[in-house]
This record gives structure tokens, sequence and C-alpha cells, in this order.
């Protein structure tokens, strides 16, 4: 089971990225197939559930992107009346989840998840 | 030409993905990724949002094939899929440890639809040697009340698929 390994690798990655971003208030890592490896957040949502959704719309930005052949596809933004969710890859079987209900930090969530999700790829190394 | 939506479901390893891919005239549109879990074991890939292929009966007939994830975890994708759909598919993996509670599982959720909408049953994989009983699909489907035709495919061959496919849309016009 891959998210049990990848859990005590990427928590203090979460935890650094959710203190260094006030912005941030909620962070997940997730397979490419909908497990849950690790989440951090400073409110009180149900997360459980993202795993798997997250799972299937990395996949279809994926598929998307291909059908354009645009290369890989760097991150689905998802903008909403409270707030906006970030998804991108960390590598080609984890994805990193970032949520701010801000709905001005677009700038400030891509770039602090991006370093992140990064960071996360050299700490986990090849799986 | 009249365009019908049909849904296959099922099972983790029942065949769905490769039930479209066997009979789609066009590319499919696949999202398998790697599997992570335990079910690494019987599979490389899985689907985790949609399978989608389409295939001309003749002329005046287009059917559009939808597969859904078969993880229980990604049900919330199943009732965004069954929208619209005039046919049902419920694809049972025989080899399973435990067909008949993988089918009920099914049967359970999509009752609402089976109802309501054209089904049929797939056993597929009963070429592996596994001694379950055929009989035992009738035996639940009649206790749950349910006229649902069985059939016996290998989600492999075009010609399995393809008269299940026929049977079911011929439900579809009667209904
Ligand atoms: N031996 C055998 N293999 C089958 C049969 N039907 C399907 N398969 C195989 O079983 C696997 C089913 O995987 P897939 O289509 O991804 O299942 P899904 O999870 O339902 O989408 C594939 O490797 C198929 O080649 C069958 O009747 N006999
Ligand atoms: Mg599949």
């Amino acid at each position: 089971m891959l998210a049990k390994l990848i859990q005590p690798k990427v928590t203090p990655l979460l935890e650094r990225l959710l203190r260094d971003c006030d912005d941030i208030h909620a962070a997940l890592v997730v397979t490419v197939d909908g497990n849950m490896c690790a989440m951090q957040q400073k409110k009180n949502y149900t997360l459980e559930r993202l795993a798997s959704m997250g799972s299937s719309l990395m996949s279809l930005g994926d598929t998307i992107t291909a059908e354009l052949k645009m290369g890989a596809c760097n991150n689905i933004i998802s903008e909403n009346e409270q707030g906006i969710i970030a998804f991108m890859h960390i590598n080609d079987k984890l994805v990193l989840i970032s949520i701010t209900t801000h709905k001005n930090a677009l700038g400030m969530l891509l770039s602090h998840s991006r370093i992140c999700a990064q960071n996360m790829a050299q700490e986990v190394g090849d799986l | 030409m009249s365009e019908i939506k049909l849904v296959f479901t099922g099972s983790l390893g029942a065949g769905k993905t490769t039930a479209i891919s066997t009979i789609s005239e066009i590319p499919v549109i696949n999202t398998d990724v790697a599997t992570t879990d335990k079910a690494a074991q019987r599979k490389e890939m899985t689907t985790v949002a949609l399978d989608y292929g389409e295939l001309s009966l003749d002329e005046t007939q287009k059917l559009k094939l939808y597969g859904t994830p078969g993880q229980e975890r990604f049900e919330y994708m199943w009732p965004i899929l069954i929208k619209g759909a005039l046919g049902l598919i419920i694809l049972v993996d025989h080899a399973s440890a435990d067909p008949l509670s993988d089918l009920a599982l099914f049967v359970r959720y999509f009752k609402p639809y089976i109802e309501e909408t054209a089904t049929v049953i797939g056993v597929t994989r009963t070429d592996l040697g596994v001694e379950h009983n055929m009989q035992a699909y009738h035996d639940y489907l009649q206790k749950q009340d349910l006229q649902l035709p069985v059939f016996t495919i290998d989600a492999r061959n075009r010609e399995h698929v393809i008269i299940m496919i026929q049977a079911l849309t011929a439900m579809v016009e009667f209904a």
C-alpha cells in the first residue's frame, strides 16, 4: 500500500506548507488511484472523499490535456464562490490538492503548492 | 440517427474497460491510472473517472458507451454517469472471491435505475477454472424479484459483448 509508505514522508512538508502560507487552509496528498496519503487543515472540512474525487479530476485533466497534445497537465484550478482548489501532480503516482477560502489568493496558492509538490517529489524519490 | 447511452458498471476487474475498448469504433477515452493499493495484485491499471466509447449498431442507432470505476470509493461517479442512460450492464467477475456479493452491491446501489432502465448482467472470466455455480446468479436475482438476462461473456471477445449489447438495446426499444 503506497499511501501508508508515503504518509510519514509528506506530512512534515504539508505542515510546512500550511505554516508558510497563511492563505492555504487545507492541503492533502492522494494517490492517482484515489487513496488518501496525508492531510492537514486549519478548518474542519471533511476531506476523506477528496482523495477519490481529486484523483478522478486529475486523471480527467491528464486525459483532456493529452487529447489536445498540450504536454503534461501542470495543474487544475477550481475557482469557486467561496474559495479556490488546486490539483497538481507531485509525480506520476501522487497528487497534491490545496485549498484556500480567499478568492484572491490564486497566485499564492499555486506558487506555494508548486514548490511544495517539487519538494515532495524529491523527498519520496522514485516509486 | 438515434443515440442511446449505455453504462457498464460492476466491480474492479470485471472487464468494463476491456468490454468498451473491445467494441468501440472510436479511440476510447480512458482514465485508467496505476493501481497503488492491494488491487495492484490483480491489475496494474484502474479506472478513476470514466471510460467512453462509441458503437454504431446500424445507420440509425449510435451507442454511447460509458464505463464506471469499480471501487466503492468512486461511488460518487456512479450517479453522474448513469444520468440519461437507457441501458445498464452489470459485469461480474466470476473468478473473484465472492462474485455474488459483488453483484449484490451493484444491484443494491442501482436498484432504482434497474427498475426503470433496461438492465443485463454479464458474467466474465468463467474460463479461469473457478468453481462457482452459475445458477446462483439466477437464484439471487429471483430472490430480489428481478428478471434480468444473464450472459456469460469474455469481455475480450467482440462477438460476446455485441450479442449482449444487442439484447440490451432490444430491451430498450421495447421499454
Ligand atoms: N481470462 C479472462 N480474462 C478476462 C475475461 N474478461 C476480461 N478479462 C480480463 O480481465 C481484466 C479486466 O480488466 P478491466 O477491463 O480493466 O476491468 P474493469 O475494472 O472492470 O474496467 C482484463 O485484463 C481482461 O483482459 C474473460 O472472460 N476471461
Ligand atoms: Mg476499468
